[in-house]
């Protein structure tokens, strides 16, 4: 049993890992320009199927660099055109459109690529676990997790250090400020929102090549990560990288014991978090009202 | 323009258009008063790719129909819904068609719920309805109506046809990963009937959520629990998924996996090496000596972008044709006189696309159509797509429970 409870905690921060991913570009998005997106899973679902057609002329690495990129640009071309009127008003305008916009993603998907599922080609050698004992522990899902930790890293770098990343920071605190000083908040946040599509292209990509494609995987993994959030904080980026751990932990534990709860915990970690402590684990007091 | 801007006027115009594109697709027809088919199928969703395809299937009977004069002389129109894999929105498409566009039969649901609820609503309007690819026993048992026919396959059914051959091959000790849900429960519980006939034992059953993307935590329980045989129930996508993981854990080198219902949707979604296992199919493309057979894959492969037909556009087709040879036999499209026609109606063989008699069992309205034992396999030797190697094919009333064993009591109108 306990060898079975280390495996099953180990596989959920496997999990968890890649729920932070998309939760982090989320969670970018939410913190500086207030919008809810419902799009994102729209965006990864994109991510994975741009990797798709991209693999047989550049190879699977080409596609894991180039289909992200791809997806931010056509992100920010819907920011430019859609998004964008809507900073400054009622959230609940942006979560509409967002949510519209998930809608035509799947439907686009499917017409695109069609309605039945896709196989996504990993190189071999990636393919295969990385022994007999820890069978779940693949190389390609090591892989994954090295990849969300670079991503992380270079998320965290670039927002502390970086001219771009400070003002989103300070712009996330208090826009109305940053705007006074004379920083172009138009621009800042058109490179934020790339920078979380970006991450949710990257997202769609790893996990095309884990569990293949379907027009519908965007949707199927957009709850657990606004639940990292909402777990993690709402306008902390550190939260949203503990809470998505958390509830992979807390879904792979659960499989153990209640296998058919793994989904629900989620939600009932969230609904505890929420009525001890309503700012999340590491949010700040306020922003979620 | 008193209070009517140009934005508000694109913003009419726009609407109007999106009203346009909520209409359901409508197979133009000639004549005066065409018959009109209902069709209700979740065209998005994690269930979108059986659902197209059987509506493609019911789009090319439609099609060959109108070809040769239509249904008792007037053309037919297929109206389709869709139900979004959502329960309410089945119902309310269903009672839209019946309602508003006055169709005079129903054909759904891939989704076995959905089918159940839509089969409420036609039976409270007295409609004709056959349901296409919803699986779970009551709809053809405890749940029976008068008015409601089913294409596809019993969960008992398929567990009678294949649960002999993986007890000979794999051995007694049986682990299940199961959706959980009406179709999961019934399934593994059929199985687990004749598990316990055959003398073996289950060593655990993993309830996995529908639509579940990550099913390491299940198959790390289940590897554990050092079954002969992991028994797979989920379905569609997430039977893409979980066979993957397989796969990529190895635990297929140390533990068989197999199952019952398998899918040429999720074997072309799957990469060569995770094709394996021994599963059944409810109609297969390729089978040798069956008449019309031919003509039938060619004409699917003209509207499927070259791809071969798979069981679920022989659903659609079945299910239209059914209509056809009901109504051509009532001489009548009343669904009174349509229902007591389809009774023990056995299909011809330009629509039964299959060895053995194939018929609608009047005790509980259940078609008997056979069933294709076999194995997976990565690549096909002729065709790409021929993804599943036959090892024998059972007769439907060979391993359908009498109906005195379904629970089904159909009640009549006076």
């Amino acid at each position: 049993m306990t060898e079975l409870l280390l495996f099953n905690v180990t596989n959920g921060l496997i999990i968890g890992a890649f729920y932070v991913l998309m939760a982090l570009g989320l969670s970018l998005i939410l913190n500086l320009s207030g919008v809810i997106n419902f799009a994102h899973g729209g965006f990864l679902a994109l991510g994975g199927y741009l990797a798709y057609t991209l693999t047989p002329h550049v190879g699977f690495w080409g596609a894991l660099l180039l289909s992200p990129l791809l997806t931010a640009a056509l992100g920010l071309v819907l920011e430019r055109l859609l998004i964008r009127r809507l900073y400054g008003r009622d959230p609940l305008y942006s979560l509409l459109l967002t949510f519209g916009l998930a809608f035509i993603f799947e439907d686009g998907t499917r017409f695109v690529w069609g309605a039945q599922g896709l196989p996504v080609s990993v190189p071999a050698f990636l393919n295969q676990p990385v022994s007999n004992e820890l069978f779940f522990i693949t190389y390609y899902r090591l892989f994954m997790v090295a990849v969300v930790a670079v991503a992380v890293a270079a998320l965290f770098l670039f927002l502390r250090y970086s001219r771009v990343g400070i003002r989103i920071r300070a712009g996330t605190l208090d826009l109305e400020t940053v705007s006074t000083l004379g920083v172009n908040v138009g621009r800042l946040r058109a490179i934020n929102f790339g920078a979380g599509i970006f991450l949710a292209g990257l997202s769609g990509v790893l996990a095309g090549g884990q569990l293949g494609l379907d027009p519908t995987m965007g949707s199927g993994l957009l709850m657990p990560s606004f639940i990292a959030i909402i777990v993690g904080g709402v306008g902390s980026l550190p939260g949203t990288l503990v809470g998505g751990l958390l509830i992979g932990v807390a879904a792979g534990v659960t499989a153990v014991f209640v296998p058919s709860a793994s989904d629900a915990v989620m939600y009932v970690l969230m609904a505890v978090v929420l009525l001890a402590r309503p700012r999340g684990l590491m949010g700040e007091e306020g922003l979620m009202t | 323009m008193n209070g009517i801007g140009r934005r508000t006027l694109l913003q009419a115009t726009a609407a109007a258009g999106l009203v346009r594109l909520t209409s359901p697709f409508i197979i133009s027809a000639r004549g005066d008063s065409p018959v009109r088919i209902g069709m209700v199928d979740p065209l998005t969703g994690a269930y979108a790719a059986p659902a197209r395809n059987e509506v493609m299937g019911a789009q090319l009977a439609v099609a060959r129909l109108n070809a040769k004069g239509g249904v008792l002389g007037r053309q037919v129109e297929l109206l389709v819904e869709d139900s979004a894999n959502d329960v309410g929105t089945g119902v309310q498409k269903a009672r839209k068609l019946i309602e508003r566009d006055n169709v005079s039969f129903m054909i759904g649901d891939v989704n076995s719920a959905i089918a159940q609820a839509i089969a409420q609503v036609t039976n409270e309007k007295g409609l004709l309805q056959i349901v296409s690819g919803g699986h779970t026993d009551p709809i053809t048992g405890t749940d029976c109506k008068w008015n409601v026919y089913r294409v596809c396959n019993t969960t008992r059914m398929e567990a009678n046809s294949v649960c002999d051959v993986l007890f000979k091959k794999y051995g007694p000790k049986w682990h299940f990963i199961t959706p959980d849900y009406a179709f999961g429960h019934t399934l593994q519980s059929a199985i687990e009937a004749n598990l316990k006939t055959l003398g073996g034992t289950v060593t655990g059953a993993e309830l996995t959520p529908l639509g579940t993307s990550d099913f390491s935590a299940y198959l790390i329980k289940a590897r554990s629990a050092n079954p002969n045989v992991i028994i797979l129930l989920v379905q569609g996508q997430d039977m893409v998924n979980c066979l993957k993981q397989i796969v990529q854990f190895g635990i297929n080198k140390q533990i068989p996996v197999a199952g019952t219902q398998q899918e040429l949707e999720s074997l072309e979604a799957l990469p060569p090496e995770a094709r394996i296992g021994n599963w059944m199919f409810e109609w297969y493309w390729n089978q040798p000596d069956v008449p019309h057979l031919a003509e039938f894959v060619a004409d699917i492969r003209k509207v499927n972008g070259g791809k071969v037909p798979t069981a679920r556009h022989w659903f659609g087709f079945t299910s239209v044709m059914s209509f056809a040879l009901a109504a051509a036999q009532a001489n009548s499209i009343d669904s009174l006189k349509l229902a007591h026609a389809l009774s023990d109606l056995e299909l011809p063989p330009e629509v039964k696309l299959q060895p053995n008699k194939v018929f609608y069992r009047g005790g509980d309205h259940q078609l008997m159509l056979s069933a294709f034992v076999g194995e997976a396999r990565a690549h096909g030797p002729q065709d790409p797509e021929d993804l599943f190697k036959v090892d024998r094919v059972v007769a439907g009333s060979d391993i359908a429970p009498p109906v005195a064993d379904t629970g089904c009591t159909l009640h009549w109108p006076a």
